[in-house]
């Protein structure tokens, strides 16, 4: 037995394998943590579009810039990701989608689409 | 007993209320996506309407239950030393409550001046 004092440490990220499910949980988080953050100006939206007619033109004219365009498609993939990788997450506490192959199906299928959709939604934005 | 409890409770409030953000996100979608874009005035028609205006605030309690219980497991799981802890978890409450209270605000002054 190696000492564990002494033993090597193996830390080279690219040779440490991700599996589909490792990835998706990850992204659940690093996703869920964006979502937090953008709350702040979600919220100054919100209220700046109900303010009235003026209110509600100052915020769309918020939205246009392209550096705002692409802080979107971020949000919106965190989004994306969120709920899709999150329905896969509640499907499993209720015993669905268990078995190793099928969570790694599901695990790769639900990153997918969800880098898809917001890849769709950045194409019809830009 | 409520000490065995505490996580269970946090665990569950975490599920109902991410069926509850879900379903009201997938409502939203399908709406944008058959409806487009809104002028002023159908926006804020949808938003002051009784039933869309309670259920958007229903979100919001959703939102700051669910991203606060997350964020305290992020924070728990990766920041270690306690005074750094303590002083992130305070400004994600901060954020949290100011940032759902400003939008509860927003809705319910909107549906007073559609009255």
């Amino acid at each position: 037995m190696t000492d564990p004092q002494n033993a090597p440490v193996f830390l080279n990220l690219f040779r440490i394998r991700f599996p589909a499910g490792a990835v998706a949980s990850i992204a659940h988080r690093i996703s869920g943590v964006m979502l937090f953050l953008s709350l702040p100006f979600l919220a100054w939206l919100l209220d700046l579009s109900l303010q009235g007619p003026d209110g509600y033109a100052r915020a769309v004219e918020l939205l246009q810039p392209v550096w705002v365009r692409l802080g979107s498609a971020l949000i919106v993939w965190s989004l994306l990701h969120h709920l899709i990788a999150g329905i896969r997450f509640l499907l499993i506490d209720i015993h669905i989608g268990v078995s190793l192959p099928v969570a790694r199906i599901s695990a790769w299928a639900a990153s997918m689409t969800a880098l898809l959709l917001a890849l769709l939604y950045a194409w019809w934005l830009l | 007993m409520s000490r065995h409890t505490h996580g269970l409770r946090a665990w569950l409030l975490q599920r109902i209320s991410a069926v509850y953000l879900a379903m009201f996100l997938l409502y939203i979608l399908v709406h944008c996506l058959r409806h487009g874009a809104h002028s002023y005035a159908q926006w804020q028609a949808w938003l002051t309407l009784p039933l869309m205006n309670i259920a958007s605030a229903g979100f919001i309690i959703a939102l700051m239950a669910h991203a606060w219980v997350g964020m305290r497991d992020v924070i728990l799981d990766y920041i270690k030393p306690l005074g750094l802890r303590l002083g992130l978890l305070s400004l994600t409450g901060l954020l949290l409550a100011g940032s759902g209270l400003w939008a509860l605000r927003s809705l319910l002054l909107a549906a007073v001046r559609a009255t």
